[in-house]
């Protein structure tokens, strides 16, 4: 095969560059960005139990109640009180889909109402005792 | 279409977490990294018991390949038909028996995005299924188990876990992608060299 005269291979190896080049510069800057993000981040104790959530910016809007109330616990019921939204047949949607059937006149109304009512409702945290009964 | 995946998880766990990766695993274009690593932070939220989990979904991913590998497997003969008889269709074969088990592997937790590519190749090919079928089982393993323990690591943080190794599975495609046409470039040269110094006078 005459490989300086096959204009096919050319077009695949200037195509498979650009390409290559066009993806690397994409999620190259993603990376770089995702890394300037991830740097702060620090994974808690790795056996320890999880702690209660007490930062509200977690909530995001494909969350559903009884996941919010359980990861803040603060009862379902607390929210759905709150939302004013029946409990019944809203378990298992989102508050995306709970804002888009009870309030679509209020984008992201159901979500800030969520927010305030856990910080309202939320039990305050223990204090961590040091642990004084082992050992005889 | 991440949102709306990982609301059903939340409602329905391991059956339908199980439903994704085995349909991701044939193609269909779902985040499922980011979802395993989600799955790990709800785990250890205590949303879901980690083991069965765990196990569901690597049972599924590794029907799904397999299927994906069957797709290919049983497309063969209308291949063959079209490329079969090619010098280049028997290079191709020989060098993915070479290298068909490290790209079987890498591609499962490394650079996702050719998984499915090259599990057709990989039956189209005739790679033999019980070495695909262990290599995917060890990839698999990593992709559930390294990255859903990632995500059980970092609990509520997974977010910044999920976008930083999105964006490095990516990053690597690219850089596959470059090394490919830098390789075929550069072979490409020194033929064109050879060529040269094979023809007296030049």
């Amino acid at each position: 095969m005459n490989a300086s005269s096959n204009p096919k291979q050319r077009a695949l190896v200037a195509g498979l560059i650009l390409i290559g080049l066009l993806i690397v510069g994409i999620f190259g800057w993603r990376t770089a960005r995702a890394f300037r993000e991830f740097r702060g981040q620090r994974p808690p104790p790795p056996l320890a139990a999880e702690p209660m959530e007490t930062d509200v910016t977690m909530i995001r809007d494909w969350m559903t109640i009884p996941f919010i109330s359980k990861m803040y616990h603060v009862p379902a019921r607390i929210l759905f009180k709150a939302l004013d939204i029946p409990e019944h047949k809203n378990k298992e949607k989102s508050l995306k889909q709970l804002n888009e059937e009870y309030y679509p006149e209020v984008e992201g109304f159901v979500l800030e109402k969520v927010k305030a009512t856990i910080l309202a409702n939320q039990p305050p945290q223990m204090p961590t005792v040091p642990n004084t009964t082992a050992g005889p | 279409m991440s949102d709306f995946l990982l609301t059903q998880i939340i409602n329905y766990g391991a059956p339908i977490l199980g439903a994704i990766v085995f349909i991701g695993a044939m193609g269909a274009p779902f985040p499922g990294t980011l979802i395993v690593i989600a799955v790990g932070a709800f785990c250890r939220q205590g949303f879901l018991p980690w083991y069965t989990t765990g196990l569901v979904a690597l049972a599924c991913v590794v029907a799904g390949d397999s299927l994906s590998y069957a797709m290919g497997y049983y497309a063969r003969e209308r291949i063959l038909r079209r490329f079969g008889s090619s010098e280049r269709w028997a290079r191709a074969g020989s060098s993915f028996d070479r290298w068909g088990g490290m790209s079987v592997l890498l591609t499962r937790f490394l650079i996702t995005g050719l998984a499915v590519p090259v599990n057709l190749i990989a039956g189209t090919s005739a790679f033999p299924f019980r070495k695909f079928f262990l290599y995917d089982l060890f990839g698999e393993t990593i992709w559930v188990f390294g990255y859903g323990g990632l995500g059980y690591l970092f609990g509520t943080q997974w977010e910044a876990i999920g976008s930083l190794l999105n964006s490095v599975s990516g990053l690597t495609l690219g850089l596959v992608i470059l090394g490919i046409g830098i390789w075929l470039g550069l072979r490409r040269l020194r033929s064109i060299g050879n060529r040269k110094e094979q023809i007296p006078g030049i």
